[in-house]
């Protein structure tokens, strides 16, 4: 029984992770940036749709449907974030040296943290503490109802990016500069945009998440590097440029961090879950799901 | 600039000429550093001043190691505060649960990092790139984390040391530390090691084709690095008076250290512990002035120097005279000038971290 229940709660919460990994692979795929300031585009998603129910006077008891109807507001905001962050700052080092990438994303990080923690303190904040949150029970299994739109909301964002990169013009173009930059250029794609729209589309993602994470969990200013190493997890396992991957690698992550937290302690879960990362990399690295960028479906 | 140097008469720029010749004299300046570092506490260094230079010290260990492995060999680690926070628990287990005496405790910090390094460094040192980064990175939080579990290491609340020497005991505790690691990285900067270490991170698949063992040079300057951040943060847990998960891997200093290494110059032996001497009193600035705003204006020092100086100021300054050279002399001494850049650094000074594959050994 304990188990079902753990590996649901898992299921639901996998989801989450699947999702802001998604935006995580995207932006490391086109780009070829790992972000390690994603985690904190998520934490600023969650204060959005955190302050905005705050606002509309409900951060005790408001109504499920204001909170959702801030993830739009979350989408775009860290949309426009994104778009920013990749004109301003990383196309300056997007063909330089990896590590100064990763340098340059991590000073992003501490920035955005430490200003979140000047602004709103470092307090944990939920907006999901007021919710009246009736629970379905199937067969003995407790499923917050909460948990379950977050988890389907999860889901929905997952597969919009997968259908937009799938079917749309734009889609094709970041496809095409993640397979090859100058190829694309060539075919008349505007490379500078399209990597600027495909941050924004990451970060959004990220954004959308957060709002998710702030109804179902909580969100506090240092949450970030939980979810960014989760993300690099879960994309390593389900093989980079693979959104299928990543959906399967975050439900299985949640999985494992539940079955963690059940039968060992909540506090193991990160220690677990990064040594199962280790022994991964070592074993297989291209991942389960593993295909090449240049293959990949962005 | 150019009107300056136009008056050079021989071979070198005058920029050149004097990086040459600060290379050339490299051990007496070092000895000459340490002399007079050793004199300061005699000649009046004492309370809040003495703890910011036992800050530099600090920094400058931690960078100097970190560069070894990730300035040198191309490794960028971004877990290095792991072997800091062993090396501070290993202290201070000595220190309160096993009645060991001062210095024994702290000399056993470095070595009980090793071991760890030596284990660690067996797995992620076949990644390559961000894999390893971010490898470094989780290692790092998972120590955290179990030092947070376990019994042994105190829990959450960690421990409390009593009986410790006074502060110039540290004091020279931490130049030395320095020193001897000062004069190591600069032996090794000249030796067949050091040119094996610059061969693996320029590229790593040509090293091992020439028949390099790889592997083993990789964990040897791996292990070297986390003997020297273990002593200093032995020390730095008994200079602390406390020991516990958040301050023995403080992630904001893990951040720091990489920083001071490449502002300096990342891969050069004077750049890293410049890079830390300079950025530890600006934070200390900056907390006085602003407190609490120091990580917000370590974050936009890093995107600055990330921008505007990849190769740090040792670096840019090295480029900068092979450039003048380069104008100033035409073709001959070109080649003249290059071997000089060789003398002062071999190889160049921006780390190529490659793609992010798992490596070939």
């Amino acid at each position: 029984m304990a188990l079902t229940q753990f590996v649901v709660n898992g299921l639901l919460v996998g989801a989450l992770f699947a999702a802001v990994a998604v935006g995580f692979a995207l932006i490391w795929g086109v780009v070829g940036i790992i972000n390690l300031a994603h985690g904190e585009l998520l934490m600023l998603g969650g204060y959005v749709t955190y302050w905005l129910v705050a606002f509309s006077g409900g951060s005790g008891g408001g109504s499920i449907w204001v909170a959702l109807a801030t993830v739009p507001v979350a989408l775009a905001a860290l949309y426009a974030v994104g778009y920013l962050l990749q004109r301003l700052l990383v196309t300056h080092v997007a063909d330089a040296d990896l590590f100064l990438t990763l340098l340059v994303t991590f000073g992003v990080s501490i920035v955005l943290q430490q200003l979140a923690i000047q602004a709103w303190s470092a307090t944990p904040r939920s907006v999901g503490a007021g919710f009246a949150d009736p629970s379905i029970v199937i067969a003995g299994v407790f499923i917050p109802k909460i948990k379950l739109i977050a988890f389907f909301g999860a889901i929905a964002l997952t597969l919009l990016l997968w259908g937009y990169l799938r079917t749309t013009r734009r889609g094709r173009a970041i496809r095409a500069v993640a397979q090859n930059p100058e190829a694309a250029r060539l075919v008349g794609i505007d490379v500078a945009h399209t990597r600027a729209v495909t941050f924004g589309l990451s970060a959004a993602i990220a954004g959308g998440t957060g709002s998710f994470v702030a109804m179902i969990l909580s969100v506090q200013p240092q949450m970030g590097l939980a979810y960014t190493l989760k993300s690099f997890v879960i994309v390593v396992f389900g093989g980079l440029g693979s959104i299928p991957g990543a959906l399967v690698g975050g439900l299985l992550l949640g999985s494992v961090e539940e079955l963690t937290a059940g039968f060992v302690g909540s506090q193991w879960t990160l220690a677990v879950s990064f040594s199962l990362l280790v022994v991964l990399l070592l074993v297989k690295p291209s991942g389960l799901f593993g295909r090449s960028v240049e293959e990949g479906e962005g | 600039m150019s009107g300056e140097s136009a008056k050079a008469t021989g071979s070198r720029s005058s920029l050149a000429r004097v990086l040459s010749a600060l290379s050339d004299r490299a051990w007496l300046l070092l000895g000459l550093l340490v002399a007079v570092g050793a004199m300061l506490p005699t000649a009046g260094l004492s309370g809040f001043y003495l703890t910011v230079v036992v800050q530099m010290y600090i920094f400058a260990v931690l960078a100097l190691s970190w560069d070894l492995v990730g300035g040198q060999t191309g490794y960028p680690s971004f877990g290095n505060m792991a072997f800091f926070g062993f090396g501070a628990y290993t202290t201070a287990i000595l220190l309160k649960d096993w009645g060991v005496a001062f210095f024994p405790a702290v000399l056993a910090a470095g070595p009980v990092a090793v071991v760890f390094a030596l284990v660690i460094g067996l797995a992620v040192l076949r990644l390559r790139g961000g894999y390893f980064a971010i490898a470094t990175l989780g290692v790092l939080l998972v120590s955290v984390q179990l030092s947070r579990n376990f019994e042994f290491t105190g829990g959450a609340s960690g421990k409390i040391l009593f009986d410790i020497p006074p502060e110039n005991t540290f004091y020279y505790v931490f130049l030395a530390i320095l020193a001897v690691e000062a004069a190591v990285a600069l032996y090794l900067t000249r030796t067949r090691f050091g040119y094996v270490l610059n061969a693996i991170r320029d590229d790593e698949g040509r090293a091992t084709a020439m028949g390099v063992n790889t592997t083993y040079y990789k964990t040897a300057a791996w292990m070297l690095s986390a003997l020297f951040t273990g002593w200093v943060g032995g020390a730095w847990g008994a200079f602390n008076t406390f020991v516990d998960p958040q301050t023995a891997y403080n992630l904001g200093w893990n951040v720091e250290l990489i920083t001071m290494a490449l502002i300096g110059g990342a891969g050069t032996v004077a750049g890293p512990i410049l890079g830390a001497f300079g950025l530890t009193l600006a934070i200390f600035v900056v907390d006085t002035v602003f407190p609490g705003w120091q990580l917000v204006a370590l974050g936009l020092v890093i995107i600055a120097t990330v921008l505007l100086l990849p190769d740090g100021i040792v670096g840019t300054l090295e480029e900068r005279a092979a450039a003048m050279e380069y104008y100033e002399m035409g073709g001959e001494a070109a080649a003249d000038s290059s071997a000089a850049a060789a003398d002062e650094t071999p190889g160049s000074s921006d780390p190529d971290v490659g793609d992010p594959e798992v490596s070939d050994s």
